[in-house]
């Protein structure tokens, strides 16, 4: 992956908004990779979750909003349990997909769920979803 | 022990061998259990952001309905609805602005009784008076796990169970509280008062793909698998757990996980309520067992316990 790093993006609205949204101090995490060793959904991300911290530190806006990682987060609280500097990445994940909506960008709404699942699906998945997936 | 009873949506419709054999269970061991009236969706899952701060909403109402009711605590079994009330009960304990604005926002709400249009509710000030506890702790904290095993009536002697917990009944810990979050015990003690045979297995508090299984089926799919393949490997005969969504991803998905693994051989779920139901010999009719996608009745027919 190929990244342009400059100063105006480290000190970007968009990291303190990151910072500001999710309640967790970005800048705190020093990269020791635990949460992403916890992680049970690593296998489908396309980058891990410490990864996304870091981008999000640099200010990678548009890698950290198109990434897949933000979607495939479970919210399991693993990553927050487990990390030595008490960041929670599933806020940092939920602030990120917060401002990936308000691009309209819908992961998955009713309309992308066959019927027949939701007609066996349990109604917490349905309403959880929707809430973390859907606009 | 008076507690209000707050089922959760799920309960009420998928999973109603849940809900049915709470109450029994509960009715069994002389809980004065009541079910809260007109209650709504918690919201099913723990707004993340400060944006989302009237996500909180339904479950604030709903604990400030506990005590319209005259009680001091409700208690769940879903792992979900467990989780979003306690933590949010703790939002508005920890936070004045939160409590603030959610009393501001529910200051004119009003509850009318479909069966009595006469009698209006107004929504009582609500400062997380009410305790949220899970029907497991209940049963450890109240009636105690020695004296339900002297209550209970049918051994379960001779049954292998992997305790499966999950994500939600456990963290964040801080705010959740349950037990220890790397090595919990309530439902290895739960099961050991019940006759069980506990099966350890590594896998018992790692998430099985929660409501990814919607978006990304896959994922819930190979999540599901690690966490059987890993309790079947070490013994176990049946898995026994309290999320209805988890109960969704190992159970019903085990058709999934013998299309990709083919050599995975199908295993027994159960709510951890028809364990206890079942060991407190509570009529057969609210287990629900044809609601199960991989039957149990067979390994409880050669156990003994049931005929
Ligand atoms: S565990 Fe914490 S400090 Fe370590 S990489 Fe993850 S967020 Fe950063
Ligand atoms: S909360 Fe999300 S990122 Fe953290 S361990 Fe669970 S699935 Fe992974």
């Amino acid at each position: 992956m190929r990244a342009v790093i400059s100063t105006r993006q480290v000190r970007s609205e968009f990291v303190a908004r990151v910072q500001d949204l999710s309640g967790q101090d970005l800048l705190g995490c020093y990269q020791c990779g635990k949460c992403s060793a916890g992680c049970p959904m690593t296998e489908e991300m396309d980058i891990i979750p410490s990864q996304v911290i870091r981008l999000s530190q640099l200010g990678q806006e548009e890698d950290v909003l198109n990434c897949k990682t933000i979607w495939l987060c479970a919210t399991c609280y693993q990553c927050g349990t487990r990390c030595p500097k008490g960041i929670d990445f599933s806020k940092i994940a939920e602030a990120l997909r917060y401002l990936g909506m308000g691009k309209e960008k819908e992961v998955c709404g009713p309309n992308h769920i066959p019927t027949e699942i939701i007609a066996e699906a349990p109604q917490q998945a349905l309403v959880s979803t929707f809430r973390k997936q859907g606009l | 022990m008076k507690v209000s009873y707050y089922p959760g949506c799920t309960l009420k419709d998928k999973t109603t061998n849940l809900d049915d054999s709470t109450k029994a269970a509960a009715e069994a061991l002389d809980i004065d259990m009541v079910e809260l009236p007109e209650w709504t969706c918690c919201g099913a899952t723990h707004p993340l952001t400060e944006e989302k701060i009237i996500n909180l909403v339904p479950q604030i109402r709903i604990l400030s309905n506990v005590r319209t009711e005259g009680n001091d605590s409700v208690t769940t079994t879903c792992a979900f609805c467990y989780n979003t009330l306690k933590r949010a009960n703790k939002a508005v304990i920890d936070d004045p602005i939160k409590r603030q604005r959610m009393n501001a926002f529910l200051k004119d709400d009003k509850r009318i009784p479909e069966y009595d249009k006469e009698t209006v509710y107004d929504f009582k000030e609500y400062n997380g008076e009410t305790k949220v506890v899970h029907f497991l702790e209940i049963l450890r904290d109240t009636i105690g796990f020695e004296t339900l095993s002297n209550r209970v009536t049918k051994k379960l002697e001779g049954l292998k169970v992997a305790p499966y917990y999950g994500c939600q009944l456990l963290r964040p810990p801080e705010e959740v509280d349950l037990d220890d979050p790397e090595n919990p015990s309530i439902l290895e003690d739960f099961l050991r008062s019940l006759g069980c045979e506990v099966v350890n297995f590594p896998f018992k508090s790692e998430c099985c793909g929660s409501y990814l299984s919607l978006s990304a089926p896959d994922a819930a799919t190979r999540a599901s698998h690690t966490i059987l393949r890993s309790a079947l490997k070490n013994g176990a005969e049946a898995v026994t757990l309290s999320c209805p969504l988890c109960y969704y991803n190992m159970d019903k998905r085990q058709d999934n996980i013998l299309k990709l693994y083919a050599d995975f051989s199908t295993v027994p779920v159960f709510f951890f309520t028809q364990l206890l139901a079942l060991a407190l010999g509570v009529d057969e009719s609210v287990m629900g067992w044809n609601k199960h996608h991989i039957d149990p009745t067979p390994l409880l027919k050669e156990k003994g316990f049931l005929s």
